[in-house]
């Protein structure tokens, strides 16, 4: 090995960035030119090589529209797109001779007598199924919103996290909850992301409330959160475009439903 | 980005399987004597995780779509120069999806760009890298997924921000405010946690 064991461990430890891609083009050039050359980086790269492709894979699933479909295979081959899979072809009418059919029609007319009667009574099951089957479906849909508002949240967290007028306040515990602590990261274009850990549970019939405060003397209230049972907080919250520079946070215990203004004690404080 | 590429192979991807891939390559392979139908052939086996990926980057359907065309007349324009003995066409296909949503969200951030896709398509071919092909599956994405939930929420946030937004270590540690070792490390501790869960080892 030509190089310095120093030099191979530095870029080492940047095999995993530049999986990601979230290296330099210079980190990157320079990551490429040792790892051609060095079994070790190359045998790290390849074996967390599949953990990216795993994340792009993780992602929710949309189906895309099959206009799109169409807008690609036109722009590639330069001829209209080839046609969608199999239409069905139109079966082939029977003709029956008119005596045949009106015999069959009574034949059927008395047949259908003693059928109604079992027919309704089949109803009735199906109509039991279909509501149990109705009620499992709307369990379903329940549980997709559910989930699609947990994704929603996470993407708005990196959104926010993402932007470039980002502001941090970092609050510390108070004499209600000492060893809680939380961060808020502000923009004023994507809104706030709020986290915290080790907050008590707050008592029924109560809840918690996260203030902005500004150089307005009013705090103005982000919203209400509850943290899960281990007492930890991630959440997004829209903040009006209008709103002044926060200079600090604060979250207090108030009734359920929140206040207008702060009235509860103090849980956490950044300023 | 070629070495990326070249070794990320891993087969395709979770629901796919070793003749999916040989389909695909045969696909390509078509694609590049001119045939246009194979693109159809191509694009109805990758289109969805392609989008899903772009949608995920960009939360915009029509940039998504944008790019998914992108990335398939890119397939169509380099198919001659594709090696199929290098790797999945799957796994190319949704790193160029990424290299392209990240781009555009570059742009809007009114950002010079790191990397290029064109730099990546171009030196793809002929490395000397090892192919591994290691298939993907379904149970794995889903212990992903799983796994991505339970990190501490700096490795997490900060993989994302690296993966889905396009951040270099150095801009995520400018805004988590944390030492860029230490999102160096996160970085690390979290992609070693996601390979123990792919893996079955966890």
């Amino acid at each position: 090995m030509t190089m310095s064991s120093t030099a191979h461990d530095e870029l080492r430890e940047q095999a995993a960035a530049y999986v990601l891609g979230a290296l330099t083009q210079a980190e990157r050039e320079a990551f490429e030119a040792h790892a051609a050359t060095c079994v070790e980086c190359k045998a790290e790269v390849q074996s967390l090589s599949s953990v990216a492709e795993g994340l792009a894979h993780a992602v929710p699933q949309h189906e895309p529209s099959s206009l799109l479909r169409a807008r690609v295979l036109a722009s590639v081959s330069g001829t209209s797109a080839t046609a969608a899979p199999g239409t069905p072809g139109v079966a082939s009418a029977r003709v029956f001779a008119p005596w045949l059919a009106t015999a069959a029609s009574l034949a059927l007319a008395v047949a259908l007598g003693g059928y109604a009667a079992t027919l309704r009574g089949r109803v009735g099951v199906l109509e039991l199924r279909l509501h149990d089957a109705t009620q499992r479906a709307s369990e379903s849909e329940r549980q997709i919103a559910d989930l699609r508002r947990t994704a929603a949240a996470a993407q708005s967290q990196v959104a926010v996290l993402a932007a470039p007028d980002l502001v941090r306040i970092d609050l510390a515990g108070q004499l209600r909850a000492p060893q809680a602590s939380a961060r808020a990261f502000w923009s004023r274009s994507r809104g706030l992301v709020f986290t915290a850990s080790n907050l008590p549970p707050p008592p029924a019939g109560r809840t918690y409330q996260l203030w902005i405060l500004t150089a307005h003397p009013a705090p103005i209230s982000a919203g209400l959160f509850k943290p899960d049972p281990q007492g930890r907080v991630a959440e997004v919250f829209e903040t009006p475009p209008d709103l002044p520079k926060p200079t600090g946070m604060a979250v207090t215990m108030e009734p359920d439903g929140g206040a207008p203004s702060p009235t509860g004690e103090k849980y956490v404080v950044g300023l | 980005m070629w070495l990326l590429w070249a070794v990320i192979d891993r087969s395709s991807g979770l629901h796919r399987w070793a003749e999916d891939r040989a389909s695909d390559e045969a696909a390509l392979t078509r694609m590049a004597q001119g045939e246009g139908d194979a693109v159809a052939e191509l694009y109805d086996r990758h289109a969805r995780p392609v989008y899903s990926l772009a949608l995920r980057i960009l939360g915009d359907v029509t940039e998504a779509e944008d790019v998914v065309q992108e990335v398939f007349s890119q397939a169509w324009r380099q198919a001659s120069r594709y090696n199929t003995s290098r790797g999945a066409v799957a796994a190319w296909l949704l790193m160029l999806a990424r290299s392209r949503a990240i781009d555009r969200l570059r742009a809007r951030r009114a950002r010079p760009k790191i990397a290029s896709d064109e730099h990546a398509a171009d030196t793809l071919i002929d490395t000397g890298l090892p192919v591994d092909s290691q298939v993907i599956s379904f149970e794995q994405i889903t212990r992903v997924r799983a796994a991505l939930d339970e990190l501490p929420m700096l490795q997490k946030l900060a993989i994302e921000l690296a993966y889905f937004e396009g951040l270099t270590h150095a801009e995520i540690a400018a805004r988590l405010e944390q030492p860029l070792g230490t999102v160096k490390t996160r970085i690390r501790l979290a992609l070693m946690k996601l390979r123990e869960v792919l893996a079955g080892t966890l």
